[in-house]
């Protein structure tokens, strides 16, 4: 870029990438054209090609090639998600997927046209880098972070340092399996902290400063686990070094030798939380400390590339808001439902349900993305947020200025009031499209979501958590869930699994197997004589997860298999 | 991709022999030798006898003819056309169930 055009504004709610960020980029999406270029001509294998796309988000699914697309700590600006509804309208099909680990993945990608994308995607500082392979994955975050009336410490100034450490970090690129941090400044846990291999609640520290909880060996797959607590205390200056400490640990202890071992949560239980932290001290003790420390200078300079909003709401944007809502029921349970308070007086964080009920959970079509980016282009400072819960959040939005952002939603079919209800599923993409699937995981919460489509219906049965994963990856946080749907293949045909008490929050624990799986046209009908079952015997206003836990399974158990 | 579950195959049954095009990703079912189509209708079908044999000789030129992940797909016996007899098989042969709209015949159709 030549020297002379101003310096353009830092991007709201993430860190502004430099030339030095920019050339990286460029360079590796051209040393990535020269392998796909060698893997057509034939001069690489598939066996030699396929670490290397991995390494740049590139997977052969089902039907084609999925491309997954990195997006840190779930914020998006509105020039970067209009890109996205570009690659969508012209390299796939005119859509694209939001996932639980708040990325977003194209499903019908050429190979050939990867390249391109990847330089495209370059243009507006994006990647698809620690989409994939067993580095430390792209690191997630709370989808109201900045926002949140309830946030002690924003987290994605330290979320983009550890971006930055865990890149390409040259020790940590082939550790034994996967790794993925999520960070949370939040006391009320909107990250599913316990179920990452490392989860990090950042809070002040009594000097002033800020210091962290250190949650570890959480995660789901084959072997769910909460993670364990590790520290309350870890002091800003030692953010990475701890790290440090904790991923080498594992990188020398974890089991190599079986995969279905090797994460970090089996290294915790073997070693167990005490054996595992003398071994993160000693490492700790023992490592060049000045290298890793991170000075409150460096923390500042990250800062200053992240763009704040200046937040300047009228003295009654509150009571318009008020009005609008009495005005409009339909406006004002859609307000009930899918808002969350903000920090700052008159504003508020709006979420875009990516739920339409029928609707397939966390896809979005080109059009809705680029209405999504007018919208915070005119009313949330050009950012965008993608949750773990598959949806879209606008942080910063007036509140005189809301009822104008639900109109335009309405209009474009994203305005579904369900957010923490039972049509707010979460869903991974399942048979219909992973070559890992047993089962079809959409078309169980399409019907779900059918079954449950009014509004009315929905907030009678209140706060529940449905997840569905298609095998035992658990890609959709299905032990997490309130109530876990697991598809199993029994031979050649889907069955599904049920767990009920699953919780991803602060009060994180596992769901429990209700009975023998059942075939796909009974769980829809057994899920809702489950609901039956709660608004049977709850007692005030439990969530179906109090009640599930105060009177056990047995009474769902009966629910659901007496006329199965 | 090939999948462990694809190995179960019954002996008296038949199969035909899938793949993954290399430069786009997509579903081939081969037709005859070195011809491939994206419709199962056109499949050559194989006694299970023969198809480790077919299999092997149609990976020996997977890269000369542009494809990935070489494997054979046991369909069942009775129909005129083949049906894979996994769920799994037949999402890859029909399309994602969620998506009526993107199924292979419908997709030839629009480019036609
Ligand atoms: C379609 C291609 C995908 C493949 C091949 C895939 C593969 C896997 C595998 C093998 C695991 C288990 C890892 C382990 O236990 O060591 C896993 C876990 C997971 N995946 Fe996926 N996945 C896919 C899509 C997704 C999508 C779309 C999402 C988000 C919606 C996702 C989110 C996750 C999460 C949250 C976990 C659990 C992490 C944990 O075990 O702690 N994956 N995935
Ligand atoms: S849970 Fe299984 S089926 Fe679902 S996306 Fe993950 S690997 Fe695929």
């Amino acid at each position: 870029m030549p020297d002379t055009l101003p310096a353009p504004a830092l991007p709201i709610g993430h860190y502004g990438y430099d030339q030095v960020d920019r050339a990286f980029l460029a360079d590796r999406v051209e040393q990535f054209r020269d392998q796909v270029a060698r893997r057509i001509a034939g001069t690489l294998s598939e066996d030699e090609f396929k670490p290397l796309r991995l390494m740049n988000g590139l997977y052969l699914q089902l039907h084609a090639y999925m491309l997954r697309i990195a997006v840190p700590y779930g914020v998006l600006d509105s020039r970067q998600l209009r890109e996205l509804a570009h690659i969508a309208r012209t390299y796939d099909r005119d859509y694209g997927h939001f996932t639980t680990r708040q990325n977003l993945q194209f499903n019908w990608i050429r190979l050939e046209d990867t390249p391109d994308i990847l330089a495209r995607l370059a243009d507006v500082d994006m990647h698809a880098i620690q989409t994939s392979g067993n580095c430390i994955r792209n690191v997630t975050c709370d989808q109201f972070a900045g926002a949140a009336q309830d946030e002690l410490v924003d987290p994605r100034v330290h979320a983009e340092i550890l971006r930055q450490w865990s890149t390409l970090h040259p020790e940590f690129t082939f550790l034994p399996r996967k790794f993925k941090i999520a960070i949370s400044g939040s006391p009320n846990d909107r990250v599913a902290a316990r179920f990452h291999d490392i989860g990090l609640v950042a809070k002040p520290a009594p000097d002033g400063g800020t210091q962290f909880d250190v949650f570890v060996g959480g995660g789901m797959g084959r072997t769910p686990i909460v993670g364990v607590h590790l520290r309350d205390d870890l002091p800003e200056e030692d953010l990475l070094a701890y790290l440090e400490a904790m991923v080498r640990v594992y990188n020398e202890y974890g089991r190599r030798d079986n995969i279905y071992k090797a994460r970090i949560k089996i290294l915790v239980q073997a070693l167990g939380t005490e054996g595992y932290r003398q071994k993160v001290d000693a490492e700790f003790a023992a490592m060049n400390r000045a290298r890793y420390r991170l000075p409150p200078e460096t923390v500042a300079a990250i800062r200053a590339r992240f763009g704040t909003p200046d937040l300047h709401a009228p003295d009654d944007a509150a009571a318009q808001l008020d009005r609008a809502r009495r005005a409009d029921p339909v406006f004002d349970r859609w307000v009930r439902t899918n808002t969350h308070p903000h920090r700052a007086p008159g504003y508020i964080s709006a979420v875009i349900s990516l739920k339409p009920a029928g609707g397939i959970p966390g896809d979005a079509t080109s059009a809705q993305m680029d209405l999504v980016a007018d919208l915070a282009d005119r009313h949330a400072f050009g950012e965008i947020r993608v949750t773990h819960m598959q949806n879209l959040v606008l942080g910063h939005v007036r509140q005189d200025e809301l009822h104008v952002v639900w109109q335009a939603l309405r209009g474009a079919g994203l305005a579904s009031a369900n957010i923490g209800l039972i049509g707010d599923i979460i869903a991974c993409p399942g048979l219909d499209y992973c070559a890992l699937a047993n089962a079809r995981s959409i078309p169980i919460a399409q019907k779900l979501g059918a079954r449950f489509a009014s509004p009315e219906l929905q907030e009678t049965i209140g706060p529940i958590e449905i997840k569905i994963s298609g095998c035992i990856n658990a890609c959709g946080h299905h032990h997490a869930g309130h109530i876990g749907i697991l598809g199993v293949d029994k031979k050649g045909e889907e069955y599904f699994q049920l767990t009920l008490g699953g919780s991803p929050g602060s009060d994180a624990s596992v769901g429990q197997i209700l009975g023998p799986a059942l075939p796909e046209d009974a769980t829809v009908d057994a899920i809702a004589r489950l609901v039956d079952a709660y608004l049977v015997h709850r007692a005030g206003g439990e969530r179906f997860l109090d009640t599930y836990r105060r009177l056990g399974a047995a009474l769902f158990k009966d629910a659901v298999y007496a006329t199965a | 991709m090939s999948d462990v579950r694809n190995n179960r195959r019954e002996a008296g049954g038949s199969s035909v022999i899938t793949a993954n095009r290399l430069l786009d990703g997509r579903i081939v079912w081969q037709v005859g030798e070195a011809a491939w189509s994206t419709l199962i209708d056109d499949a050559r079908i194989i006694p299970n006898t023969q198809i480790e044999a077919a299999i092997a000789q149609a990976t020996a030129r997977q890269q000369e003819d542009g494809l990935v992940g070489v494997y054979g797909v046991q369909i069942e016996s009775d129909d005129a056309t083949p049906t894979p007899v996994t769920v799994r098989e037949r999402i890859r042969a029909f399309g994602p169930t969620v998506h009526p709209d993107f199924t292979p015949a419908a997709e030839l159709e629009a480019h036609a």
